[in-house]
């Protein structure tokens, strides 16, 4: 069954559609790369599924249960956003335990084996306010991760890390599909989506050009890499 | 359940943010200087209902702005978790009416309890503590509705100039338009338009004092008698209370975060 359906999600900001009509689905055990240029709806797309944004048409379907009001199918998604923001006077170690106890973790339950990986042990009396960047966005990828989601959804995961971070946190995205979840991420980096992706879809003006395997696209247009194989693909996505 | 967590850990901020004690520590001080200065505690008591008429309104509304925009990311934080959106709102609106409350009890109970006991000082409690959750409700309808932040503020210090002068200078241009006619049937609900007036209202008509109590008072004392006066200007307080927060669950609910 697939773990992730959108069936025709169109959402509107005042007069501009930024998502139209998308028709998708996602399963079990994969790492679906979301692709496109800025503006096109990646964000919008990701806010959908975690209700941040509610669509203007369509629905959304997580196990087979429609999104909506109920907030319990979060309780299968972890969500690394793009940016993040945290209560500046909390440290890192208050701040996890916050957010264990908002979600209804047990301490048993909790994998917090990304704190040890990405070198956060020794932080975690630091306040969040006075952290740069990229530790944040490690703070980020713990609070995505320890849930041990059956959903994993990065928006660009790796925009803030160093290279040896950004490998860690996607080596655990792949952990999770080797045991069954589905991954969705947003990225800007090819080399980092070939790597990876199962199924790459490629968003542009809000509308789903293609979803479709990676072995495919490149099959397709005779090439062995997807920064060569896209302008074909746009030209004749058919 | 989870609104309880959202409501802990909101507190926890708040305390550690010190604004709230602050203002707290402010009135305290206003209050102890105000019954020292002045020889009668009636007189202190007086003065301490201009101060409270228009310090805790200002001071709860700016301050549920700041704190709600301020608490953006926070917020987003919780909506991506298993909460509901009611939740997350009803816990940071129970969070700031407490806290109000507490610094409300510490900064202007505590010196009116030790220094004037009685009833004038319980109607100006009440009254204090109602303007407080009116403006808490206001202020979280204006920054939930304003995308932009100071677009927000602006709008909450215009309410807040609307309540505090506009709605004076209105009150008296129809009295003094229609004075040839009787009013005062009009006034018992156009001063219901004015929280701050109707905390006034409450107040003065205790203290049955004519020269404070103002046209709109008067009416209120003539019409309802002393008790059902103040009792009937609480209970639009409480109103006023109410309407915002519907209003804002209503808005929270179906808004793109």
């Amino acid at each position: 069954m697939d773990s992730i359906t959108f069936s025709g999600v169109g959402k509107r900001y005042r007069k501009l559609w930024a998502l139209r009509d998308v028709d998708a689905a996602f399963r079990p055990g994969e790492v679906v790369m979301v692709i496109g240029p800025n503006g096109s709806g990646k964000t919008t797309f990701i806010k959908c599924l975690l209700g941040l944004v509610r669509p203007t048409s369509g629905a959304i379907h997580v196990n087979g249960e429609r999104i909506g009001a109920d907030p319990a199918y979060r309780h299968h998604i972890g969500y690394m956003p793009q940016i993040s923001q945290f209560p500046p006077a909390l440290t890192i170690g208050q701040l996890l335990d916050m957010m264990r106890d908002v979600r209804g973790l047990s301490p048993e339950r909790t994998d917090d084996g990304l704190v040890e990986d990405l070198g956060l042990s020794a932080q975690l009396g630091k306040r969040l306010g006075t952290l740069s960047g990229g530790t944040m966005q490690k703070v980020s990828a713990v609070l995505a991760f320890r849930s041990a989601p059956g959903i994993l959804v990065m928006d660009e995961p790796t925009a803030g890390l160093d290279p040896l971070s950004a490998r860690t946190v996607l080596g655990r995205a792949a952990a999770v599909r080797e045991r069954g979840g589905t991954v969705l991420i947003t990225s800007h980096l090819m080399e980092e989506v070939e790597t990876l992706a199962d199924r790459v879809a490629y968003l542009q003006d809000g509308t789903l050009r293609f979803l479709l395997p990676l072995r495919e696209i490149l099959a397709r247009t005779g090439t062995d890499r997807l920064s060569a194989a896209l302008p074909l693909m746009l030209a004749d996505p058919r | 359940m989870t609104m309880g967590k959202v409501l802990y850990y909101t507190l926890v901020d708040l305390a550690r943010n010190r604004s709230v004690l602050a203002f707290a520590a402010l009135l305290f001080v206003v209050a102890e200087g105000l019954f020292l200065v002045e020889g009668e505690a009636v007189k202190a008591v007086l003065s301490l209902v201009q101060v409270v008429l228009a310090l805790v309104p200002l001071v709860a509304l700016v301050f549920t702005v700041v704190y709600t925009y301020g608490a953006q990311e926070f917020t987003q934080l919780l909506a991506v978790q298993p909460i509901g959106r009611s939740a997350i709102l009803g816990g940071r609106m129970l969070a700031l009416g407490l806290s109000f409350l507490v610094a409300l009890l510490f900064g202007l109970g505590l010196p009116l309890t030790v220094h004037a006991p009685g009833a004038t000082s319980l109607v100006l409690l009440v009254a204090a503590v109602l303007l407080a959750w009116v403006f808490l409700a206001l202020g979280t309808l204006i920054a939930l509705v304003n995308r932009d932040r100071a677009r927000g503020v602006g709008t909450a210090l215009a309410a807040w100039a609307g309540a505090v002068l506009v709605y004076d200078a209105l009150l008296m241009t129809l009295l003094f338009a229609f004075s040839d006619r009787p009013v005062e049937p009009f006034v018992l609900p156009v001063a219901a338009l004015n929280p701050i007036d109707l905390a006034r209202i409450a107040v003065t008509i205790q203290v049955d004092l004519a020269a404070m109590m103002g046209y709109s008072g008067a009416v209120y004392k003539k019409f309802l008698g002393s008790g059902p006066g103040i009792a009937t200007a609480l209970a639009f307080m409480l109103l006023w209370v109410a309407w915002p927060t519907v209003l804002s669950f209503r808005v929270f609910r179906s808004k793109d975060l």
